[in-house]
């Protein structure tokens, strides 16, 4: 780097450009923290209230009672999990035949894929018809059903791109000592793309846990998920926004940290492995 | 691994039994087995469905009218005639354009600095991507927050810095609640932008910046020359992924504006929500997202085209 009256001027801009970036990005976050612990009488003020003087943690427990939103979490947690669980364990043997047999030739694969771009309304709403007469409808199992599917094409495709990349080496040399494609498959290539699956998994339950479509349309009373709950704050001007910034907090926080764990695999994961990161 | 191998009931055991005929077959139909469970499972919530959407469209399925009649193409015809749901194409084609086009310059302008090394570069990344790991719904209901009048400080802030008084009901007037849609989107999804044109310009050989400077080429024409050509791949995925997705624009809207005013903010998708779920005329909405469906799939066979190429 050159560090002439250019060089100054240059690092200048960098850090101008970064640090209104910096706040754009944090100044929403910290005013919804910020206003889950305001108590309601600072709502209004002229000037806003920066920093509450008393700060209460209230609306966290009429968050999470009177509007339900710990019912919310613990369904968000059981059919996010669930739904990871079945993704990984059905997409993971699929990528590896599509990457070591390339089965079903592009066809199959090019099918997986578009299923990630179909707009869910396009499928929802005959999902919805199906569900209410077979009594899916407000169910766990209703909804993690749907999830899988609808995270199914994202595991796929990081698996996919995951095993192409090992070498077949080790599971021929085990096929050679006897081991049938099953176990060769279970014990070899399984327990080598592990940090793939754990990777997959974790932007499986991202998804799963920031879906909002299918949960507003597949759920009603019974197995609502999180991001569901938010309606409730709709339509009262005024009167939640300490209530809704708390749920808020407690929704963002879980997959903020999961995103930060999984983050140097995150182009794959945004480009469901057509990029290495 | 000795335990795994006898309670494993299809694999052969590493001694010299006979296979039986049930596990030959296993593993001679080894590689469909694998992809079964799954694509019987997309099957059932994708291509079943979409069948079924096919009849709804052509009979009549409306909460309100007993009976399946067949009606021909009247469910179709409703939907084209419906000034709201023309109205929300232009919506829908409006906000994703002005939403990638904005994601994307700013995303280029923030790889292009985060290209360059410096201290603190990591924890600024990881900042920046913050928002790719919030719900939409959240999202919206964020900036919902920031812009509402009288209670967000947006107006004060920008009263504050303006120097005279800004008045702006962010949500609830057009064209702003168009502006402060396209801001939630882009607060958003900027990240994904940034993220993947920095893995394209990070893959850029350095000598080819070096041999630049040797032969004296100016910045601009480095940019234009080498860096742009270099990267156009992950331009078009990067836009491509974005603008699919943004196509599908729901939940901010959901939360922000309600659509409204009126049916001013109304996307494809909200509007077919709207016309299903609020209303309840399923077939109208079925028609609707065929539609909808035709004039998006397009675009996806020639991302997924595009993809499996590079992939290959």
């Amino acid at each position: 780097m050159n560090v002439g009256f250019i060089g100054i001027w240059s690092r200048l801009g960098r850090f101008v450009a970064l640090s209104l970036m910096i706040i754009f990005v944090l100044g929403p976050l910290y005013w919804v923290a910020i206003t889950s612990i305001k108590p309601s009488n600072d709502y209004l003020a002229v000037p806003p209230v920066w920093f509450p003087s008393q700060p209460t943690l209230i609306h966290y427990w009429a968050a999470l009672f009177a509007y339900r939103g710990l019912d919310g979490l613990i369904n968000s947690v059981i059919i996010s999990v669930l739904a990871t669980l079945l993704s990984a364990a059905l997409g993971t043997p699929m990528a590896y035949s599509l990457a070591r047999y390339n089965t079903g030739g592009q066809h199959l694969s090019f099918w997986v894929l578009s299923q990630r771009f179909l707009p869910p309304i396009a499928v929802v709403l005959p999902i919805f018809l199906v569900y209410r007469s077979t009594g899916l409808y407000d169910t766990h199992i209703g909804l993690i059903i749907a999830y899988t599917v609808f995270t199914l094409p994202v595991t796929v495709w990081m698996m996919f791109a995951y095993f192409r990349q090992m070498p077949r080496s080790l599971e021929e040399a085990a096929m050679v000592d006897g081991c049938t494609r099953w176990q060769s498959f279970v014990r070899v290539a399984v327990p080598l793309a592990l940090p793939g699956v754990v990777a997959a998994s974790v932007f499986a339950f991202i998804a799963c846990w920031t879906e909002f479509f299918f949960a507003l349309v597949l759920t009603s009373r019974h197995a609502f998920t999180l991001p569901t709950v938010f309606r409730a704050f709709l339509g009262f001007q005024g009167s939640q926004y300490g209530e809704s910034s708390a749920l808020s907090i407690v929704s963002l926080v879980p997959s903020i940290v999961l995103g930060m764990l999984v983050q140097k695999h995150l182009v794959r994961g945004l480009t469901l492995g057509a990029l290495r990161g | 691994m000795t335990e795994a191998a006898v309670a494993d009931p299809v694999g052969r055991k590493p001694s010299l039994a006979p296979p039986t005929a049930f596990a030959l077959w296993c593993d001679r139909n080894f590689k469909w087995l694998l992809v079964a469970p799954a694509v019987a499972l997309i099957a059932a919530l994708s291509i079943y469905p979409l069948l079924f959407s096919i009849w709804i469209s052509f009979v009549n399925y409306d909460f309100s009218i007993p009976g399946h009649d067949f009606v021909g193409l009247k469910n179709f015809r409703q939907v084209v005639v419906d000034p709201v749901a023309r109205w929300s194409v232009v919506v829908t084609a409006m906000l994703s354009t002005l939403d990638v086009v904005a994601e994307f310059l700013l995303g280029l302008g923030l790889a292009l600095i985060l290209a360059q090394s410096f201290r603190g570069r990591g924890i600024i990344m990881s900042i920046l991507i913050i928002p790719l790991f919030i719900s939409p719904v959240i999202v919206g209901q964020l900036w919902a927050l920031l812009l509402q009048r009288p209670f967000g400080p947006t107006d004060f802030l920008l009263s504050k810095l303006l120097g005279f008084d800004v008045t702006i009901s962010w949500l609830t007037e057009a064209p702003w609640n168009f502006i402060a849609l396209v801001v939630a989107d882009v607060w958003q999804w900027t990240p994904f932008m940034l993220v993947i044109l920095l893995a394209g310009l990070t893959a850029i050989p350095p000598h080819l910046y070096e041999a630049a400077e040797l032969d004296g080429v100016g910045n601009w024409r480095t940019f234009r020359y080498i860096t742009l050509p270099y990267i156009g791949p992950m331009i078009t995925l990067a836009i491509a992924f974005r603008l699919l997705d943004s196509i599908k624009l729901f939940d901010t809207i959901f939360m922000m504006t309600g659509g409204g005013p009126g049916t001013n903010t109304y996307t494809s998708s909200f509007y077919l929500y709207q016309v299903g779920f609020q209303q309840f005329h399923l077939s109208q909405a079925t028609a609707g997202s065929w539609l909808f469906l035709i004039l998006t799939a397009v675009i996806i066979m020639g991302l997924v085209r595009r993809l499996l190429r590079a992939e290959a």
